[in-house]
């Protein structure tokens, strides 16, 4: 699409994370649509890397059959994960340094031997060298969380933070592992891996085959986070956050008041 | 107002009999959370089929997700009895017609190895007891007119009780994680509905703890040989008339049901 300020748009975007500061949905006044708006994510990611970020990985979005009906769309959409955005396992985090964070309990894969551009994964095993339990937060830049699909995308598809467990070697039936999300210990979220595309190993293919759309190609030692496996719920001041996947183990954080 | 529990009962039976829901009993026949009531008109429809030749296999538990209960404004599950009628072999095909608005959802399925007699029961005895565990679909079906139930409609109902379908993979306690397995329920190679062991009561097995203490209770107790289905580990899903639906618990295997298009 011509004409564009993807830069300019991106530049919205950046200050509004780093104010924690909402924003009106912009695609449909500025004309986004999805491939100028992975532009727009591009220039958005690019202002951490210009301050010294590094890309360490790739997170997948709309990965639900619940969450692609809620927005109108039949594909998932991946954004970019930088070092800046990772949080140590049981590490604190400040929801007041976001607009209205929500954390969602997911699968994450070491990535290791991954296929030269156009072919498929053809061994998981090979290219995924350990799986871990994972927390992201999440923190729509738009105002009431609501977005289009170029909204969404351009903000990064929401990435804010992530927190990975300790990493395991690929475990057998991966493709439907329980998952909880406990708040202060207590239950919230039930869920299962089976909610991400039905098999989270399906969100690596789509990753890279969508990725490499736009020139992205995954690295050996990169995050991959696969998807959500139960809906998100939002971060309060003071609460301590833990995801526990079947036969993976937890991963934790605490926000602090 | 009183309850005329005979008249619910009669309500019931002919909603069986000719297929056709009747409007909820709540307001009309039964008071709004005459809950003993309720299970008086159970109990004479369980009596009337084992009058008629039906042989008591065991219960099911019902209500056992938070925000199922939330919804009802209850915080205790719910229970009905299963006969042998209502079994269905692993992968059979079930008419159709022989359900009014069946919907599918995928459980633990417990068997008993011992009788539960005492309502002081712990979950030492309970784990004790346990003979084996079984992945299950159970298929549930309301005769109250569009599912609009309370909880006084669903206990007097049966709660809620259909058909159900068990895996044939046996499992000792041992080999699961009752609390974390995975559950996904598929239909045409789609998840329709997943979950985990924590969505029935944070852990399948204070289903059963609660059943088996109720039942003791009131000197019914549960006997070795029951199988208990312990409620669903998921949303429950409309059947689609023809569609198959697999349930896969990790740690339990698998089990499928299908059903007709038509009535056969």
């Amino acid at each position: 699409m011509i004409g564009v300020d993807t830069v300019g748009v991106a530049a919205k975007l950046g200050t509004a994370a780093d104010t924690a500061t909402a924003i009106p949905q912009l695609a449909a006044e500025v004309g986004l649509d999805v491939p100028t708006a992975y532009g727009v994510q591009a220039a958005l990611v690019q202002r951490r890397l210009d301050r010294g970020e590094r890309l360490v990985g790739l997170k997948m979005g709309l990965t639900s059959k619940a969450k692609m009906a809620q927005v109108g769309v039949d594909e998932v959409i991946w954004g970019r994960l930088t070092d800046a955005m990772r949080v140590p396992d049981g590490g604190a985090v400040d929801p007041a340094a976001y607009i209205h964070p929500r954390v969602e309990p997911e699968v994450a894969f070491l990535l290791d031997r991954l296929p030269e551009p156009g072919e498929p994964v053809g061994d998981f095993a090979s290219a995924v060298r350990a799986v871990a339990p994972a927390i992201e937060l999440i923190d729509s830049r738009y105002a009431d969380f609501r977005f289009s699909l170029p909204d969404v995308i351009a903000d990064n598809t929401s990435a804010a933070a992530f927190v990975i467990g300790p990493w395991s070697p690929v475990p057998t039936g991966l493709d439907n592992l329980g998952v909880l999300l406990e708040v202060d210990g207590r239950v919230v979220q039930v869920g299962s891996t089976a909610a991400i595309l039905g098999d989270p190993r399906r969100a690596l293919d789509e990753g890279i085959r969508l990725a490499g759309r736009h020139g992205v190609r995954l690295q050996s030692g990169w995050v991959f986070l696969a998807g959500a496996a139960t809906a998100a719920v939002p971060l309060r001041p003071g609460v301590h956050v833990r995801a526990v996947v079947e036969k993976l183990g937890a991963a934790s954080l605490r926000a602090s008041s | 107002m009183k309850a005329d529990i005979e008249a619910a009962n009669r309500e019931l039976a002919e909603a069986r009999t000719t297929g056709r829901p009747c409007p909820p009993l709540r307001g009309r026949l039964l008071a709004e959370g005459d809950v003993e009531s309720a299970y008086r008109v159970q109990q004479l429809q369980s009596r009337a089929w084992q009058g008629r030749g039906e042989r008591r296999v065991g219960a099911k538990i019902g209500l056992t997700s938070r925000a199922v209960q939330e919804s009802f404004g209850v915080f205790q599950p719910d229970f009905g009895m299963l006969t042998d009628a209502m079994a269905v072999a692993d992968g059979a095909e079930v008419a159709i017609d022989r359900l009014l608005q069946p919907r599918v959802e995928a459980e633990i399925a417990f068997v008993l190895g011992k009788d539960l007699p005492d309502p002081r029961i712990t979950t030492v005895d309970l784990v004790r007891a346990v003979d084996h565990v079984l992945p299950a679909i159970e298929i549930v079906d309301s005769r109250i007119a569009a599912w609009d139930i309370s909880i006084v409609d669903t206990v007097a109902d049966n709660a809620s009780s259909g058909l159900f379908v068990l895996g044939t993979t046996p499992r000792r306690l041992a080999d699961v994680d009752l609390r974390l397995c995975g559950m996904v329920l598929e239909h045409a190679g789609e998840p329709v509905s997943v979950g985990a062991g924590a969505a029935c009561l944070g852990n399948p097995l204070h289903a059963l703890h609660w059943l088996a203490g109720t039942m003791a209770r009131a000197g019914d107790p549960l006997r070795a040989g029951d199988v208990v289905l312990s409620g669903a580990l998921g949303p429950m899903v409309p059947v689609t008339p023809g569609a198959a639906y697999e349930a896969r618990i990790s740690g339990l295997g698998s089990v499928r049901t299908c059903f007709s298009t038509e009535g056969q």
